[in-house]
């Protein structure tokens, strides 16, 4: 064979199955080509790991608790699509959200005064869930699998009800002082608009449009900061309730 | 290398945890938790950023339990989304850097170093004081996420191109350029000429 190219030499130093036949060889009966290869199993041998910070016995019940409180109720297998379990949740938080800025709270007598920290931590909760609901439909898009198009009616009849709720969670957070929450729920509701109005049916092509929409914002980014903010939000509320 | 074995106890807990049975899915988290962490830091040498993935692989292999195939062993799957979801997070990083303070990346790392290379950069030679170190330090540095990703795999997790195209999502040749580019960028740092071939 002719000499080998850095690259195979690269490909056989991993032992790669693609590297050229006869590389073996080669190096055996050409000095310059034998020389190039161990000059590059030397730097290559250079590069050591770091050390790994240690993780003891019990660290993945700490990833479980963190993990747990995000993770919900798994449907049994064969049961409806993935995504028709939060569509009423989504509508449910919708009517918390009109709640919250009491546009739409029946006239008469009103029930029981809420507190403003209650309705504060109400707030919280509920952005925070909406979040997560948010991301799972954003990313149950853009991660439907197979070659071709995928039928994305039913995380549309999410994204709408989320829409609804967004835009009360916006005004809610944008009277109650909160521009950044705000700012981040104003991106978030344009993507989810994208969605709830677009094609019932995306092809692969679409959807990495939709992917690259995501990542060039950071949108996705952004919704889980603010999701794990509210929930250490929601966290100090429940301990300085417990505590007063 | 650690990469993630099978294990004969994942199958059936696996199935309990597609039921919709949370404890099961507990067992796993916590029976392959650490592993995955050592990935994750050894992608993003963050300990925060490594925390964060996963947390983030684990609740993509809850979502996606479905889509797991039985055959397959739940170690060596969830050590494929960890590494995508460390992909991710050294994408998102980038992505933060060059709007906080856009540089100009070379891509090809054949151009000048950050640091001025030392006159006399014989690999054998840096060896003593942690230079190499320093070195390799700042060739990861100056690589993508992409080629920091893909070398970090094949390198230290021992993934063959095939399998590191996969954990990526990339095609095989996209992510064998990657692993090349990465080598260069190092060899680069090290003082080392890419230009090997002997001329026929």
């Amino acid at each position: 064979m002719s000499h080998p190219s850095e690259e195979d030499l690269v490909l056989h130093h991993y032992g790669e199955a693609g590297a050229p036949d006869g590389v073996e060889s080669h190096l055996a009966s050409c000095p310059s080509c034998a020389a190039a290869f161990a000059a590059l199993r030397a730097d290559l041998s250079a590069v050591t790991e770091d050390e790994v910070p240690a993780r003891g016995e019990d660290y993945g019940r700490g990833v479980w608790r963190g993990l747990q409180p995000r993770l919900v109720s798994r449907p049994a297998e064969r049961r409806a699509p993935a995504f028709r379990w939060w569509a009423p949740a989504a509508l449910a938080a919708s009517l918390v959200a009109a709640f919250l800025i009491g546009r739409h709270f029946p006239a008469g007598p009103s029930p029981a005064p809420i507190s403003p920290q209650g309705r504060d931590r109400i707030f919280v909760v509920m952005v925070g869930d909406h979040l997560e609901r948010s991301e799972m439909v954003l990313l149950e898009v853009v991660n439907a699998g197979g070659k071709g198009p995928v039928d994305v009616r039913a995380a549309q009849e999410s994204a709408e009800n989320l829409v609804a709720a967004n835009r009360l969670f916006r005004l809610s957070a944008r009277r109650s002082g909160e521009p950044g929450v705000a700012s981040v729920l104003d991106e978030l509701e344009r993507v989810l608009l994208e969605v709830a109005h677009g094609p019932s049916q995306l092809g692969p092509e679409q959807r990495a449009q939709l992917r690259r929409r995501l990542e060039s914002g950071d949108i996705l980014f952004k919704v889980r900061v603010l999701e794990s903010t509210m929930r250490s939000r929601e966290k100090q509320m429940a301990v300085s309730g417990t505590a007063s | 290398m650690e990469r993630m074995a099978g294990s004969d106890d994942d199958t059936e807990t696996v199935a309990q945890a597609r039921a919709g049975d949370a404890d099961a899915f507990r067992r796993l988290v916590e029976r392959h938790s650490r592993n995955v962490f050592r990935l994750a830091y050894r992608m993003t040498r963050n300990e925060h950023d490594a925390e964060d993935v996963v947390q983030e692989a684990f609740l993509r292999a809850y979502r996606n339990l479905d889509r797991f195939e039985e055959r397959a062993h739940f170690g060596s799957w969830v050590y494929r989304i960890a590494a995508n979801c460390a992909y991710d997070s050294l994408r998102a990083r980038e992505r933060r850097q060059e709007s906080a303070a856009p540089v100009t990346i070379d891509e090809t790392g054949d151009g000048p170093v950050a640091e001025p290379p030392s006159d006399e950069p014989a690999p054998d030679r840096l060896v003593f004081g942690g230079e190499v170190r320093r070195r390799v330090a700042l060739a990861m540095r100056r690589m993508s996420a992409l080629e920091k990703s893909a070398f970090t795999l094949r390198h230290f997790e021992g993934m063959s191109i095939e399998e590191i195209g996969r954990a990526l999502d990339l095609d095989a040749s996209a992510a064998k350029q990657s692993v090349f580019r990465a080598v260069r960028k190092l060899r680069n740092a090290l003082g080392r000429d890419a230009g090997l071939r002997p001329t026929t």
